[in-house]
């Protein structure tokens, strides 16, 4: 299928707004995604997206209105989606409670290290991600990551120590993703474990429903 | 040339972005504020009106963590020292006008100034924590370095973002630093 044979939707339908994105979007976003990775967003401009996907401008505005800003909204959008569903995938295979944190924190900064485009902003372009990562913006993504981790973790926490767990290891992934600590590579299971082991789970203790399994021995 | 020239220019710099923000803030203003020429900021900042506006976000973050560390210097406990801790700098990062008006009107440029900053607030924070863990009973397996640093890290998140944590109420912040933040470390009792 080429970018043409995409139908146009309407921008009213739901469908288009909850996802999953047609392939001739999708293509889009990882023509936008390896320009990124290469130049960065300010440098970016739509012919060079349009070029990189092989297709026209006009096809561009036409699957994606709103011009640049549309574009990079929707990769925002599709990035943050593919980032949950990576980590769903990892986190369904957990047993027990222990693996579930330390899978959720080592994926978390495994896919932030591994991004290109993310990696080229933060260290070109930090003004165009930072301002996301702190402050009340940061609330923001926290909220986001407490919304998806909170049923993963109910099955262990009741309410409201299920969200305060998804906000506490989100925090853990961005500082230590940040700020990488000596001797410590969280994006590595066996370190996220030992960081969930020594610091998390204690915390977690006078909360947890108890006939569910906790750690593996 | 006196010592505290440089602590001038820097006080003076201060003033002039509370009052233009980071972008609009020059070598000029700021030599005009602290009543000296443009030559003597120079002599100080070879690096011009760009090094001025790292020293000045770099300056005043030192000065935010020495306010808060003699805040909480007389704690009984290392808890309630990181009770008082989360609570004064959560209200002062609030009440910090010239960083919320930084936020409000230049939210890329003020950040992107701090994460420059991170990894050695990180270091400030973790060095001042330090002692306390060392003169604390751990628990096994815990090194007082690592777990330094794990506080440290805790503590900044929160004050940037307590995300649902109110951190202007005590239970909550008592609450907060009893599970997420020691519950690993310390021995009961």
């Amino acid at each position: 299928m080429t970018l043409v044979d995409v139908p146009v939707r309407a921008a009213a339908d739901p469908v288009v707004e909850a996802g999953p994105w047609a392939p001739g979007e999708l293509r889009l976003v990882d023509a936008a995604l390896r320009c990124i990775a290469r130049w960065g967003v300010a440098k970016t401009t739509l012919d060079d997206i349009a070029r990189e996907a092989g297709c026209s401008r006009a096809t561009v505005y036409r699957l994606v209105p709103g011009g640049k800003d549309g574009l990079l909204d929707l990769v925002t959008r599709v990035e943050v989606e593919r980032f949950f569903a990576g980590l769903a995938d990892r986190l369904a295979a957990a047993p027990d409670l222990e693996s579930l944190l330390a899978a959720g924190l080592a994926e978390s900064a495994r896919r932030i290290r591994d991004h290109s485009g993310l990696q080229y902003l933060l260290a070109h372009e930090p003004e165009a991600v930072v301002p996301h990562l702190a402050f009340s913006q940061l609330n923001a993504v926290l909220r986001r990551a407490r919304t998806f981790a909170e049923p993963w973790l109910a099955r262990w926490l009741p309410a409201p120590h299920a969200g305060r767990a998804a906000e506490w290891v989100t925090r853990l992934v961005l500082s230590y993703s940040a700020c990488p600590a000596e001797g410590m590579d969280v994006a590595d299971e066996e370190s996220a474990r030992r960081l969930v082991r020594t610091y998390v789970l204690p915390g977690l203790q006078p909360f947890l429903r108890t006939e569910q399994p906790i750690a593996s021995t | 040339m006196p010592a505290d020239v440089r602590e001038r220019i820097l006080e003076a710099t201060f003033t002039c972005v509370a009052r233009y923000g980071l972008a609009k803030t020059t070598v000029e203003d700021a030599a005009r504020e602290a009543r000296i020429s443009r030559a003597t900021v120079y002599r100080h900042f070879p690096g011009g009106r760009e090094q001025l506006i790292a020293e000045v976000v770099a300056w005043e973050a030192n000065r935010f963590f020495t306010r808060l560390a003699d805040a909480v210097a007389d704690a009984p406990s290392f808890a309630l020292l990181l009770e008082d801790a989360l609570l004064f700098a959560h209200r002062a990062i609030e009440q910090h006008e010239v960083l919320q008006k930084m936020l409000q009107t230049e939210p890329e440029r003020m950040t992107t100034q701090l994460t420059v900053e991170s990894e050695r607030l990180l270091g400030l924070v973790q060095s001042f924590l330090e002692p306390y863990l060392v003169r604390a009973s751990l628990r096994p397996g815990v090194a007082s370095g690592d777990a330094a640093s794990y506080v440290a890290r805790m503590v900044l998140s929160h004050i940037s973002s307590p995300g649902s944590w109110d951190l202007t109420d005590r239970e909550q912040v008592r609450d907060l630093v009893r599970t997420e933040i020691l519950a690993g470390i310390l021995c009961d009792e």
